[in-house]
């Protein structure tokens, strides 16, 4: 109850913080549907050249599956990890660790406040010129779809959540996490359909997709392929799976960092 | 009574990897060479419910060392501390409901919002009811005089205003210590003065423990009854304010004012030496290692024709010059 409390306080606050940076939000929603649109416009084109069906997918899928990674990228849940190397290099990490608060919960609630405004008006502006101009996948009307989507999407949060607060971890033993940073996040970018529509990625990438904790952390734009309404329960499993994995390592390194702490100021 | 803080023994060695020229950067990545620097060494104090307490020492002495590890920021290399019966280590969490912490050159405040939304922030996260939260805000608010800019974005606040409201803020959960570091750095007078007395006043009437860091003389003198001096790491010295200059100062000061004018400035006797030579006023230390002031003064007055004497001690930044240097 007590964490339920402080979660809801500090996405709050978030919010009120962000109304600060209204022109930033605006900016970030602007590139989102800037990018997301001429990807969009790019496939439409290739799919008429190809009599709109490739690997068994149409554009209406295609186009929601690229939505929804950009949808949820505007969270901005990978800056988590930038967010804990400043906090690490100036010694910020300090004003926190004073707190009756675990520093880990508190940045992840901080980077879902710090999004949640953004991407709430990309997710219902989106849906709605998307259901305007290109229409609704079938799978969409499956029974099963919205609460398999709301699931996974909360376990993509989740997970995305994990992986990045665990390489912002890294920074309590190498100054510069943004080598290590610049490779997951485009192994997380590429499986997870952000320049390519999972839907038709090759066969060997399909299973690197599955099977990494990386391509995990983008289910949600699976939700809309034709084969989800058979596979989700299997794909949320191993979302599960890698949370837990994850969430292991980010335990075994949180207590490991926590001895790393030096600040400066002696 | 018992102690609110007992330390013993407490030892904090940092290690970080050396790059060695000579070798290339293969070896100094897989194997680098480590280097260990004592940060704080072998310290053990404790401190009284109540009580004002002066952690000074030259930079890089261990002071902000200490106080990190006091709240559980730093974990010990060796030693041990219990604060109220907690080790800040195993119960770091715990412990944070009964510590304030203001670190003068980081703020822990909301730099957008107004100050009341960091104030309410801080009641969440010390687990406050609401009802409380809002009564303890209208107390800080008025302890402090907060009143004139809690409404205003904390980035828009002057240093003075933003340090008044980071002490309140520490408070919010009405800790029984409070530790400050350098909480007056950057401040004029008229702020550092105002901050003094919150301070003095929470500590007489809340009975509020207070530990502070600062190479401010005046946080020394106006704030804390007891000082401890830390120097490369180890306690050098922990005794009451008042008696800093006795211990580490072995000099006193003459001044004398002429009837007319001094013209000649004879040789002074031994354990005696001339600081200023000015027709108005001349100025003398007195080593008292050497010669008593009652002897330096009857053979001074001897030599000069004079309205008036003053002998006075060391002041505080001199004390505070010599233990650093002498260290």
């Amino acid at each position: 109850m007590k964490k339920l409390r402080l979660a809801g306080k500090i996405i709050t606050t978030l919010i009120k913080d962000q109304w600060h940076y209204r022109s930033r939000l605006i900016a970030d929603l602007v590139l989102m549907f800037v990018r997301c649109g001429i990807l969009l416009v790019l496939y439409s084109y290739v799919f008429r050249l190809k009599g709109d069906v490739i690997h068994g997918a149409n554009f209406v899928t295609v186009a929601w599956s690229i939505f929804f990674y950009f949808a949820l990228s505007t969270l901005r849940l990978r800056d988590v990890a930038r967010l804990i190397m400043q906090d690490v290099q100036s010694g910020a990490v300090e004003t926190i660790f004073t707190k009756p608060i675990s520093y880990i919960f508190y940045r992840m609630m901080w980077q879902i406040g710090a999004g949640i405004s953004s991407f709430v008006v990309a997710f219902i502006a989106g849906s709605v010129a998307l259901l305007f101009f290109v229409g609704a996948p079938e799978t969409m009307f499956v029974g099963i779809f919205v609460p398999s989507f709301i699931i996974t999407f909360f376990a993509a949060v989740v997970l995305n959540l994990i992986l990045y607060v665990i390489i912002g971890f890294i920074s309590f033993w190498i100054e510069d996490i943004n080598p290590i940073f610049w490779l997951v996040d485009k192994t997380i970018m590429i499986l997870g359909g952000a320049f390519f529509p999972v839907a038709l990625f090759p066969d060997f990438l399909y299973k690197m997709a599955i099977w990494s904790p990386f391509g995990a952390a983008q289910f949600i734009t699976h939700t809309v392929n034709a084969s989800w309404q058979y596979q989700w329960y299997m794909l949320v499993g191993m979302q599960i799976m890698w949370i837990c994995v994850a969430g292991f390592i980010l335990f075994w390194v949180s207590k490991r960092a926590q001895k790393r702490v030096s600040i400066n100021g002696g | 009574m018992k102690p609110i803080i007992q330390v013993k023994n407490l030892t904090k060695e940092f290690t970080f990897p050396v790059k060695k020229a000579s070798v290339g950067w293969v070896k100094n990545f897989i194997k680098p060479q480590k280097r260990t620097v004592v940060a704080v060494n072998d310290v053990s104090f404790s401190v009284g419910a109540g009580e004002r307490i002066a952690f000074i020492g030259p930079n890089g002495a261990g002071k902000s060392t200490t106080i990190k590890m006091l709240t559980g920021i730093l974990h010990p290399t060796h030693g041990s501390i219990d604060i109220m019966g907690f080790d800040p280590v195993q119960n770091r969490k715990k412990l944070a409901y009964h510590i304030g912490t203001v670190f003068g050159q980081r703020s822990q405040l909301l730099p957008n919002l107004p100050l009341t939304d960091s104030l309410e922030f801080f009641g969440v996260m010390y687990d406050m009811p609401d009802r409380d939260i809002k009564e303890r805000i209208s107390e800080l608010v008025t302890l402090f005089e907060l009143e004139d800019f809690i409404d205003q974005p904390v980035r828009k606040l002057s240093l003075g205003q933003r340090m008044r409201a980071e002490v309140a803020a520490s408070l919010m959960h009405r800790p029984r210590i409070i530790l400050l570091d350098e909480p007056t750095v950057g401040l004029d007078v008229v702020a550092k003065k105002r901050l003094r007395e919150l301070l003095l006043k929470i500590n007489a009437e809340q009975g509020t423990t207070i530990f502070l860091t600062s190479h401010d003389v005046g946080d020394i003198e106006l704030l804390c009854d007891r000082t401890i001096v830390i120097h490369h790491g180890m306690l050098i010295k922990d005794l009451p304010t008042k008696d800093l200059a006795h211990t580490f100062v072995f000099e006193k000061y003459i001044d004398l004012i002429s009837q007319d004018a001094f013209v000649q400035f004879p040789d002074l006797p031994q354990g005696v030496r001339y600081l200023t030579k000015e027709k108005e006023k001349i100025s003398i230390a007195v080593d008292i290692n050497n010669i008593s002031i009652t002897q330096a003064l009857t053979k001074i007055l001897l030599l000069f024709d004079v309205q008036d004497v003053d002998v006075y001690d060391a002041d505080l930044e001199t004390v505070i010059r010599h233990i650093y240097e002498k260290a």
